[in-house]
């Protein structure tokens, strides 16, 4: 009976070994349950389909050490290129010198510059991070209380927050009231409780809440929805994430978000990766997409 | 057919190899991705071996992977105090046992159910752990030697593969060959036959759960060396694994009894099918869907071969 229910399992194996054996480009991430992530894989894949490609997506799902490995696997398979997304390279750093001494070329999405790693196509976090707190300020006049909801662990989101420090440098009269380390996956149900409890108990204080990206922005707006709907807080994140735009269109809490390209990300990789497949050397190691702030007035709804 | 039943998780593994080397002779089939295997799978069987000691009592320690945790980011925050490499890994053993101790009392004395009370321990041990890292991923200040414990090679051996030999026989050893280990199966048994003969159940417990965390903040501590960085949920990963690991070594030997060999054999299957079919191109999902099912299929052959006895 035994060896029959591992038979079963083993035959799903070998149906889908069949299909697997052309492939050639591994794209590994530890957090594909983020919308952005995951926006970025998808087209990532599509734009890899049209080159002809066909590509593997393993997502660890926060464990860096299972990245390591599944990297170490990609390796050993000898796959044609690594592409990780949203990881921070320097993390896994033996593992991408191992690839890169096997001559694989790795390239990041969202990522950062490290050795070993020929390319990374990323938006400037710093520059997000300002033009996010440059808004928010600006709405509040320069003066009030904020609440920022962060994560450090991802280097690009860091890079926000590190933003934001710079901000209040120069606007003292800015306040940060509370904060609040997201749980990651579950970001938006997280902001969501967090909000809850922060209009319990320093609900008339707060003016603004700075979201590092549109996730905890959206949770704390279905709080505040549903909480206190009548409330002058102005919430705003980074990201576009179309969730977050429709909340702007809708006129909710939700004023602005730093809009990163995640689909020209995507393909700026995928054109990247196209060159270094031909033996081309890419012309910078790091590429930016651009980004711009959406708003309702940017798009065309006037809100009371 | 005797064979077959009592050592049929061994052949299923033996069996899983052989398909993923047909499947990818050029890949999966190579002595060097085979001892890679070993490696891969070293940290886990770790955790798994010090969670078998608690399943031998009939209890689970659901700390383990906040312990993990908490070891990595214990031991680069210690580095960043200037701390030497002996006193670094001498003060986070020592915190990660007396963890272990703290959730082994809660059970042993009050009798607090240990899912409980180490699903609530550990949430504690979690959150003191963020607290120290402020929820970044910790890098900087680690020393090489530190590194060297967790990667490279000797004698062409990964070092994680030759931490978990040493850890497998020392506690193969303890388990089967000790008086101590006996006392753990007669506790696990039959709790109050054990108290009532005189057998010192409380303190045997406590150790049991202490060293199960010990070997967690030992998996931590090599993890971060392996990856040269700490994140406060770096060990989220180990937990359910562990214990898969556990309860297929549990079909694998000795009928429904944890054990050591039979862990390693538990903790070699889990990491086979990720190797393998990550080396084969399976979607990770599809990886989950399969490795979960091959987990139910062993549990529910235990089940069904004990209806049978």
């Amino acid at each position: 009976m035994r060896a029959g229910i591992f038979a079963l399992a083993l035959a799903g194996l070998a149906a889908s070994a069949t299909a697997a054996s052309a492939t050639d480009i591994a794209v590994l991430t530890a957090f594909q349950s983020s919308v952005t992530t995951n926006q970025m894989i998808n087209v990532f894949e599509a734009k890899a389909k049209e080159a002809g490609w066909n590509t593997t997506v393993v997502d660890t799902r926060g464990d860096m050490g299972q990245l390591a490995s599944r990297i170490e696997d990609v390796v050993a398979a000898k796959t044609g290129a690594i592409v990780l997304v949203s990881v921070d390279p320097k993390l896994i750093q033996d593992q991408v010198n191992a690839a890169a001494a096997a001559g694989i070329p790795v390239i990041a999405i969202d990522g950062a510059t490290a050795p070993g790693v020929v390319l990374n196509v990323t938006s400037d976090n710093f520059e997000l991070g300002t033009k996010l707190s440059d808004f928010l300020f600006e709405k509040l006049g320069h003066k009030g209380n904020i609440v920022k909801y962060y994560y450090s662990a991802h280097p690009g989101v860091h890079q926000r927050e590190l933003a934001l420090d710079e901000a209040l440098k120069k606007n003292p009269d800015i306040k940060v009231i509370a904060d609040h380390y997201m749980v990651v996956p579950g970001p938006i149900d997280d902001a969501r409780k967090t909000t809850e409890d922060l209009l319990k108990s320093k609900g008339d204080e707060i003016d603004a809440i700075w979201a590092a990206w549109d996730e905890p922005a959206i949770g704390a707006q279905l709080a505040i929805e549903a909480d206190k709907p009548d409330s002058k807080i102005i919430i705003a994140g980074i990201d576009g994430n179309p969730q977050a735009i429709e909340l702007i269109k809708a006129c909710s809490h939700i004023k602005g978000t730093v809009s990163q390209d995640f689909d020209a990300m995507a393909g700026l990789a995928a054109d990247g990766l196209t060159k270094i497949l031909a033996g081309t050397k890419p012309e910078k190691p790091e590429l930016y997409a651009p980004a711009k702030l959406i708003t309702p007035e940017s798009l065309g709804v006037t809100c009371p | 057919m005797i064979l077959l039943r009592r050592y049929g998780t061994l052949l299923a593994l033996a069996l899983i190899i052989v398909i993923f080397a047909i499947a990818s002779p050029h890949a999966f089939g190579t002595v060097a991705n085979l001892v890679n295997i070993t490696q891969q799978m070293a940290l886990l069987a770790i955790v798994a071996i010090g969670a078998t000691l608690v399943m031998v009592l009939g209890e689970f320690d659901l700390s383990v992977s906040s312990v993990v945790s908490w070891a990595g980011i214990a031991s680069v925050a210690l580095f960043g105090t200037g701390l030497g490499l002996p006193a670094v890994i001498a003060l986070v053993l020592v915190s990660s046992l007396l963890m272990g101790s703290i959730s082994g009392f809660l059970v042993a004395r009050f009798s607090v159910p240990s899912f409980i009370a180490t699903l609530a321990f550990g949430t504690v041990i979690g959150g003191f752990t963020f607290w120290v890292s402020n929820g970044a991923t910790l890098f900087s200040g680690i020393p090489p030697a530190f590194r060297d414990l967790g990667r490279g090679m000797i004698l062409g051996i990964p070092v994680p593969t030759l931490w978990l030999a040493g850890v497998a026989v020392i506690f193969w050893l303890l388990l089967d060959q000790t008086e101590f280990g006996r006392r753990l199966y007669a506790i696990g048994g039959n709790r109050e036959a054990a108290r009532l003969v005189g057998l010192p159940v409380r303190r045997d417990m406590v150790v049991a759960f202490a060293l199960c965390a010990g070997l967690s903040g030992l998996a931590g501590l090599l993890l971060t060396a392996r990856l040269g960085s700490a994140h406060p949920t770096g060990g989220g990963g180990y937990l359910l694994q562990a214990y898969a690991a556990v309860f297929l070594g549990m079909t694998a030997f000795r009928e429904g009894e944890p054990s050591i060999p039979g862990t390693l054999v538990g903790a070699a299957i889990i990491a086979v099918i990720s190797n393998g079919l990550t080396i084969l191109g399976v979607p990770s999902f599809l990886q989950d869907v399969m490795t979960g099912a091959i987990i139910l299929a062993a549990v529910l052959i235990r089940h069904f071969g004990r209806d049978g006895d």
